[in-house]
């Protein structure tokens, strides 16, 4: 088991109403999965996503990760255990537009503090797998939005994380780069057992994974 | 990591341009007003470091109480010298007489030059650490030899070797040079001395030598190095009723002496009452306080700045947090970058201060150099850069890094109307604190002006006067007078033992029909020649002024109003001062007229009972020559010079323009306001450049919104007044703050000057208008610019 939420509540109040962004939300997630989330617009996709990612926090329920209690767990620990095994990708890509490509894909492992020699032998086989070495220099404004989005992912592998959060990773791209970006998700799912959970409006791109689940006003209606 | 933390700094700077440029200039002015302040007051602190005993240096001071109100100087009678070495020789290690600094011809061969100094005795080297050259003090216990420092010796003697060599002193003494001592530096007092001769030969006067069994004739300082190991303190206390003790006749006036440290000379100068009540060391205060504040100024244009632009940067944010930072790491990063600005600024300030650090020299009277050699300067540059960093870095790193990651990649960040309240609060400390300055400084100046304005008492401009230097002068003021005003230059012409902008003595003792018992009477006297009512030009209020159509007006005195006021005489002319005890020394003088008060001390202090008497001997200190109005002022002076030599061909010729003598009472204040008007300028130029900087990011933050008003059929003065009101708002705040502070504090202020301007409302009203367009000219640029820019474009960058 990789992490599992309990009845998960989560809501925010306005005008001394409770709406709802997650509702008695369950959810199991094995190691190895690649597992897909529909549902149409404000049904909770990306909360979910924020939640499991530890980046959002909720009212009520439990949520375990490796066996792990997280809701009451310190700050320190718990992004301690984010930054070991949770990478992101996002669907604006969301680089550092003052950083390289380089310098992009090497900064989490500056976070987690690794060394000099090390980072650089990472960061380059990185480069190399994702095949764009000759473009380590460039700055993300000077690249396309896939490739932008192969950089993104690139820096989400970088520190070996179990599991990959992707919220519409492929929401701004044409058929063809969505496509490759697929494809890829795929590889390191089946290749190197990543977990993958990604939220997405597209059909073809739910396909990819193994599961598929849908939400609605953050409930989920069928497994 | 760090390395990284850097290069993103840098980019950062290189990105946002007008923002780095903004921050860097500003600080970097900041920094280099406390700079600058700072070695200043490190200047002022140091003062007088150059005597290696300085903690044993100390100058005898005496309070003496006239009619309940105590007097402190450093004027003290010259038995204290015998008591002192015959009861305390083993309190002090050194003490020694010395007359007051004096001016002094020095004749060699064909050519006179005027040196400074004192008749001390040979104790005297010791105590100020004299470094000799050649020669050492013991040549002063020799009526005939003196000292001179290397650069007079070198005026004087060119190279050749000083030593044994002769010269003549006021064309009335030879001495010989029997030693040379390195000159004393800038920045200690005794600098600039040129000799010093020996007491011995001073002390040969006659009046010195009746002098030396009265203890209440105060006419001369003494110095001293105290043994080792003893305490000041108690020192003081040995000595305070010395002159109560030995003289009962004087007890009425409770005399008491005390040790005055050196260290405390220069900086704390004034005495209230008795109690050291300041000095310099206010103006270190005040100086220091203002440094702090125009850094602080300049850390808050960071703070701002950086805040502001929160929301460009806050995606940055979110994204380090999602890939892994944690807080203390985005803290490190931001604060790396007010590093790097800091950093910057500070060597552009060191640039600043090199280049202005001569001129800031004339202004202050001083010679700082920059200590580049300086271990500890550097130390504490280090510090400064240090707390300059986090003062101005702290504040954004802890506001940025705590954004939540989610909110900002979701796009749904917006800092709401709460997260611009403390930059709203910081801008309005910026002005208030700017615009008291302007307050504070305009009421220095009004004060100033208005003491200006006081009126004199007689005519400043057209007059000179010549100092006198030794006995050749006396029993000249007749001839003198007939020649000058033969020569055409001169109108009129009358001595003086003190010159007229000045109170050189004092004089108690008189009685007056109907003065109280026990009440101590103090005069500023000075003794006059005849027509030294005309020359000068003073106003008689009733009577008349000396005149040889009367001979008896030999034993006649002037007084001034406020001397009729003092004694509370309804009709003085006519009635009669007496001095002296009957059967000893009783004379009687006649007051054969009253005029109008002359100010001869400080222009902010009430005018002093003042009595001239006539000057028999023709003894004066001072010629006073009204020049002739129909000639130029260049052909006066030749001609006066050409008599003057014709008559004293070894004295050199020299004057003062006595309006000019009269400008240097304010030459002290005026440094202040000069001082002030520029630090409030710089603090003002800081504000405004904060301003702009938030202004420009106002402007560009609410780009759609001006479109969309402009489509809407906003005109340019509608979006104008739109994007100026709100900072025009904050000023309006500040204004309320600072008046009353402002007005709080320069009233204290003004309280020390008994004749004082109002603190008038225009002054308010100027700094108020003064603040509010320069505000709207510093915003309206780009007000104006986000104005009229094209609303299609803006909409179309959504």
């Amino acid at each position: 088991m990789l992490l599992e939420l309990d009845h998960i509540y989560k809501w925010v109040t306005t005008g001394g109403r409770r709406t709802f962004l997650l509702n008695d939300l369950s959810l199991k997630v094995e190691e190895g999965e690649f597992i897909s989330i529909m549902g149409p617009s404000g049904s909770g996709k990306s909360t979910l996503l924020n939640v499991i990612g530890m980046l959002d926090g909720f009212q009520e329920g439990e949520y375990k990760f490796l066996d792990e209690t997280i809701h009451n767990m310190k700050e320190k620990h718990r992004s301690k255990l984010y930054k070991e095994y949770i990478g992101f990708v996002f669907q604006q890509y969301h680089l550092i537009d003052e950083l390289t490509v380089y310098e992009n894909i090497e900064t989490p492992l500056l976070y987690k503090k690794v060394k000099s020699a090390e980072r650089k032998a990472l960061v380059g086989d990185m480069l190399d797998r994702f095949n764009i070495v000759g473009k380590k220099d460039l700055f993300p404004n000077q690249l396309s939005g896939g490739q932008q989005q192969l950089v993104g992912i690139a820096r989400a592998l970088i520190s070996k994380p179990k599991l990959i959060l992707a919220d519409e990773p492929t929401g701004n791209l044409n058929s063809k780069q969505s496509d490759e970006i697929m494809q890829l998700f795929k590889q390191l799912n089946e290749e190197d057992g990543v977990t993958i959970i990604q939220a997405t409006h597209s059909e073809s791109n739910a396909a990819y994974a193994s599961k598929t689940i849908n939400l609605l006003d953050g409930s989920i209606s069928k497994s | 990591m760090i390395k990284n933390y850097i290069k993103i700094a840098w980019r950062n700077l290189l990105k946002y341009k007008g923002y780095s440029a903004i921050n860097i200039f500003g600080l970097a002015l900041g920094m280099a007003v406390t700079l600058m302040i700072g070695l200043w007051v490190v200047d002022e602190l140091n003062y007088n470091s150059y005597y290696k005993s300085r903690n044993r240096i100390a100058q005898v001071y005496q309070n003496i109480e006239y009619n309940g109100e105590v007097d402190t100087d450093n004027a003290i009678p010259r038995p204290l010298e015998f008591a002192l070495r015959e009861e305390f020789n083993d309190k002090f290690e050194d003490i020694s007489m010395a007359s007051w600094k004096g001016e002094r011809f020095m004749k060699v061969d064909a050519s006179t030059l005027v040196m400074n100094g004192y008749s001390v005795q040979p104790e005297f080297t010791d105590i100020i650490d004299l470094k000799f050259i050649s020669g050492q003090s013991e040549v002063l216990n020799n009526k005939n030899s003196l000292l001179l420092s290397k650069s007079a010796a070198t005026r004087l003697f060119g190279d050749k070797d000083p030593i044994g060599k002769m010269l003549t002193v006021d064309n009335e003494n030879q001495m010989i040079v029997a030693g040379v001592f390195e000159d004393i530096p800038k920045g200690n007092d005794f600098s600039g001395l040129d000799y010093l001769m020996p007491w011995s030969l001073y002390a040969d006067r006659e009046w010195i030598k009746n002098a030396s069994n009265q203890w209440g004739n105060d006419s001369f300082q003494m110095f001293v190095k105290l043994a080792d190991d003893v305490k000041l303190s108690e020192v003081s206390g040995l000595i305070a009723t010395l002159k109560k003790d030995q003289d009962p006749e004087q007890a009425k006036y409770n005399p008491e002496f005390f040790l005055w440290p050196i260290d405390s000379w220069h900086l704390y100068t004034s005495f209230e009452n008795g109690k050291q009540s300041g000095g310099p060391i206010e103006n270190v205060w005040l100086f220091s306080i203002i440094g702090f504040v125009v850094l602080a100024l300049a850390c808050i244009n960071f703070m701002n700045l950086s805040t502001a632009r929160s929301e460009k940067r806050a995606m940055e944010v979110g994204i380090r947090k999602a890939i892994g930072s944690s807080k203390n790491q985005l803290i490190k990063q931001f604060l790396s970058e007010s590093f790097l600005v800091v950093i910057f600024a500070f060597i552009l300030a060191v640039g600043l201060v090199l280049l202005f650090l001569s001129p800031f020299n004339e202004l202050s009277n001083k010679t700082i150099h920059f200590p580049w050699e300086s271990l500890s300067f550097w130390a504490t540059t280090l510090i400064f850069i240090v707390i300059t960093a986090l003062l101005s870095g702290a504040y954004p790193a802890l506001y940025l890094s705590s954004f939540r990651p989610v909110k900002v990649i979701k796009g749904t960040f917006k800092t709401g109307k709460m997260a611009a309240l403390p930059r709203k609060v910081l801008v309005v400390t910026q002005f208030s604190v700017s615009i008291a300055l302007i307050i504070g400084t305009l009421i220095v100046m009004s004060q100033i002006e208005f003491s200006k304005n006081r009126p004199i008492g007689y005519k400043t401009s057209g007059l000179i006067q010549i100092p006198l230097r030794g006995v050749s002068f006396w029993g000249k003021t007749d001839v003198m007078r007939n020649a000058f005003m033969a020569s055409g230059a001169v109108t009129e012409m009358a001595s003086s033992s003190s010159p007229s902008t000045e109170v050189w003595s004092t004089r108690s003792g008189f009685s007056w029909p109907g003065k109280p018992q026990d009440f101590q009477a103090d005069f500023s006297y000075s003794m006059v020649s005849y027509e030294y009512v005309e020359t000068l030009g003073l106003n008689v209020i009733s009577g008349r002024g000396f005149s040889r159509a009367y001979p008896s007006d030999s034993a006649a005195v002037l007084i001034n109003e406020s001397a009729a006021r003092f004694m509370n005489m309804q009709d003085p002319v006519g009635q009669t001062l007496a001095s002296g005890k009957i059967g000893v020394d009783y004379t009687e003088y006649k007051i054969i007229g009253v005029v109008e008060d002359v100010i001869a001390q400080s222009p902010y202090s009430p005018i002093k009972q003042a009595v001239y008497a006539f000057d028999k001997y023709q003894s004066a200190s001072y010629w006073n020559l009204r020049l002739n109005q129909n000639q130029s002022v260049q052909q006066n002076l030749a001609t006066i010079e050409e008599v003057y030599k014709n008559h004293f061909p070894d004295s050199p010729f020299s004057f003062d323009f006595v309006d000019q003598e009269y400008a240097k009472k304010f030459a002290e204040e005026e440094r202040i306001a000069s001082l002030a008007k520029i630090f409030t300028l710089l603090a003002m130029l800081i504000s405004c450049l904060g301003l702009f900087g938030l202004a420009s990011f106002v402007a560009e933050q609410r780009t759609k919104e001006i479109g969309v008003r402009k489509v809407l059929g906003a005109s340019v003065a509608n979006l104008w007044l739109l994007l100026s009101k709100d900072f025009v708002s904050l000023v309006v705040v500040a204004l309320l703050i600072a008046s009353p502070i402002a007005f709080y504090l320069m009233h204290q202020w003004i309280q020390k000057f008994a004749y004082r301007a109002d603190i008038s409302l225009w002054i308010f009203i100027v700094a108020a208008v003064g603040a509010l367009s320069l505000t709207l000219l510093t915003i309206s640029f780009q007000a104006i610019k986000a104005a009229i820019t094209n609303p299609v474009k803006s909409l179309r960058t959504e």
